[in-house]
């Protein structure tokens, strides 16, 4: 225990760099989008010259570079992520989209292991089955498919020709709710964009199972365990499972926070207020305290992703802890 | 010796590949005595370990076992349900394979291993399972048994390794143990400790030995009858103490002068030409086309294992006519 508890301090320690490498070009990329001010005077026309001052001295934009950044960061990491350049705080504008964000992403998860890793198995202890040759095709055309045009698809067919469902959104602002009431109105609204982040992500969990499944039943401690006179399905789910899942777990855990970056176009195809959309719409604007916000909370949100899949990696791989 | 414990009647094991059909074991006929040290000699290729996984059902794919009868005790184990198969292995027949750093699952321990195979074949408490597991490391030798059984393979030496994998082997107290090449992945030194205690393990705990290995040396510490396979094929089967001094097989004779002598001024030999394709071998004789003895026969005919002497079989056309005892000598 007291090696995993070195490793976790150690995994910290390590973040830190990356965290301060990444403010870094944040900072230094958002301010060369423009002059701040320039981009104000596109909304604010009329400014008296003692406006102008009063914004350039409250956005410290007569303080060098690098001044401004420290301060920046300061306040960051005091848990103030700045004003929007469109009014109200930008905390008050992102954390709302964090939880819609992970709301879906972790559903997606959820499913997609739940459904990946039985498939895989199964493809893998009946290598080129018919279902095996099945399930493996439409993998392939999962991994290939890109989200928003899938998106669209899934809309066209379900809420614009079926009406089935919600094609937009994360609940009815107003009645009539779907299906009757509040609950199932986030759940109606829900099945869509999950589906379609779960198909993509079964895919590759689906293919990863399988391909490692396969290299771990021709080990020699699975033939050893089959010559011990172990149940086949002990040496299966038992034995060869944890060897399979292992590296599973790390991919899955950096495709995770590759995909709350990621998912803006997923979440734009459905106007799913999260932290992807709303990237995109104070992107658009030019609304830049939004976006290095933004961008700096999906970093935090990576980083615990990656710590927590390293975690998970060491309690699975005792040799892991060692290195 | 004692009674027949196992019986391997003309068994065909072939590996359906892409390639085309391997005649891994075509045609291997032996039997191991109960307490009996045997041992099973060949090349890589030769069906050593393929013989082995088929006397215990586990011939991976594409392999399959086409024919022949494996009696143990006088039942066909290939008759065999695979459940009731499962309830043998390790019970009846202990397995220690050739590398124990994959023979071995990495991410269990030690104990976890050892008693996983304990609770298969005895139904006992966990408790119960880790003292016996305590007991299998006592057994092979291992010290600190209590921490051992905590740890993780990797913390382990390579030699420290096989033991586990060999208490593992004993821990459903088999009649048989078949080790494959137990010392092939290991330091010259470890190997000769790892020899040793197999040696003794058998003799204390009275079981069948069966010893796969390439190495005429090993067969001389550890034996006292011998198999010889050549590609697939039994060549000679002989009490130890003979076949060193009277090979009858020019296989095994020249296997013989491949191995390095302190007393002999002779030079190393090696067999010219390797081991066939298994998949088109040659007809007749399966080593005529490496026999410096080959005529036409054994090209036309296959030689049938004939009984010769007692105790002795040999499948070659001119055993009779062949000296090896003479060539053996100089």
């Amino acid at each position: 225990m007291a090696s995993l508890l070195t490793y976790l301090l150690r995994r910290i320690l390590f973040m830190i760099p990356v965290f301060i490498a990444v403010s870094v070009i944040t900072f230094l990329i958002t301010n060369a989008a423009g002059d701040p001010i320039k981009l104000i005077r596109l909304s604010f026309k009329t400014l008296t010259p003692t406006q102008l001052q009063q914004l350039i001295s409250f956005y410290h934009l007569d303080q060098p570079l690098y001044a401004r950044y420290f301060q920046w960061l300061g306040e960051f990491l005091t848990g103030n992520l700045g004003i929007s350049l469109q009014g109200g705080t930008v905390a008050d504008k992102i954390v709302p989209w964090i939880g819609t964000t992970l709301e879906l992403q972790l559903l997606a998860l959820v499913f997609s292991l739940g459904i990946g890793i039985p498939v895989g198995i199964y493809s893998a202890k009946h290598q080129y089955s018919k279902s095996d040759v099945a399930v493996t095709s439409t993998a392939i055309f999962g991994v290939s498919m890109p989200t928003f045009w899938l998106g669209i698809m899934l809309i066209l067919i379900f809420s614009v020709y079926l009406h089935w469902l919600p094609s937009f959104g994360f609940i009815s602002p107003y009645p009539p709710y779907w299906w009757g009431n509040y609950y199932l109105d986030a759940i109606a609204h829900l099945i869509l964009p999950v589906l379609v982040l779960t198909f993509v992500s079964v895919a590759t969990i689906v293919r990863l199972i399988r391909a490692n499944m396969l290299e771990v039943l021709r080990q020699d401690y699975v033939l050893a365990a089959r010559a011990s006179g172990l149940k086949e399905s002990t040496i299966t789910f038992r034995y060869a499972l944890k060897n399979a899942v292992t590296p599973v777990v790390t991919i899955v855990g950096l495709s995770f926070g590759f995909l709350l970056a990621g998912a803006p176009g997923l979440e734009t195809t459905f106007t799913w207020p999260g932290l992807g959309y709303a990237f995109v719409l104070a992107a658009t604007v030019l609304d830049l305290p939004v976006v290095q916000g933004i961008t700096m909370i999906i970093t935090l949100l990576v980083l615990i992703a990656n710590l927590g899949t390293d975690l998970m990696y060491a309690y699975l791989d005792p040799r892991v802890r060692l290195s | 010796m004692g009674q027949e414990l196992l019986r391997v009647d003309d068994l065909h094991t072939f590996f359906f590949t892409e390639a085309g059909v391997v005649k891994a074991v075509d045609g291997v006929s032996f039997s191991l005595d109960e307490k009996e040290p045997l041992g099973l000699v060949g090349e890589s290729g030769s069906g050593k370990s393929v013989t082995a996984q088929s006397i215990l059902g586990i011939v991976p794919r594409p392999g399959k076992v086409l024919s022949g009868r494996v009696l143990l005790k006088g039942e066909d184990l290939l008759k065999k349900k695979d459940s009731d198969m499962r309830k043998l292995r390790g019970r009846k027949i202990g397995v220690v394979f050739q590398d124990p750093n994959s023979s071995l699952n990495p991410l269990f321990t030690v104990g976890k291993q050892l008693t996983d195979v304990v609770r298969t074949h005895f139904d006992i408490s966990k408790g119960q399972a880790f003292e016996k597991g305590v007991g299998l490391l006592k057994l092979v030798r291992i010290p600190e048994p209590e921490t051992r059984m905590t740890q993780y393979p990797h913390e382990l030496s390579g030699g420290m390794k096989q033991r586990v994998a060999i208490a593992r082997a004993l821990a459903g107290e088999p009649e048989i143990l078949i080790a494959d090449e137990p010392t092939t992945n290991l330091d010259v030194t470890i190997q000769a400790q790892v020899l040793e205690l197999l040696k003794s393990l058998q003799r204390e705990l009275n079981m069948a030995l069966m010893m796969i290995t390439h190495d005429m040396g090993i067969v001389a510490e550890m034996t006292e009858k011998v198999v010889v396979l050549y590609a697939g094929r039994v060549a000679e089967v002989s009490p130890t103490r003979e076949i060193f001094s009277s090979p009858k097989h020019p296989y095994t004779a020249a296997l013989l002068k491949a191995v390095p002598r302190i007393d002999k001024k002779a030079s190393l030999m090696s067999i010219p030409g390797n081991i066939p394709n298994l998949i088109e071998p040659p007809a007749g004789c399966r080593f005529h086309p490496r026999c410096k003895y080959m005529t036409q026969l054994c090209v036309d005919q296959i030689p049938p294992l004939e009984d010769i002497l007692e105790h002795r079989k040999v499948s070659c056309h001119h055993w009779k006519e062949l000296s090896l005892e003479s060539e053996m000598a100089a």
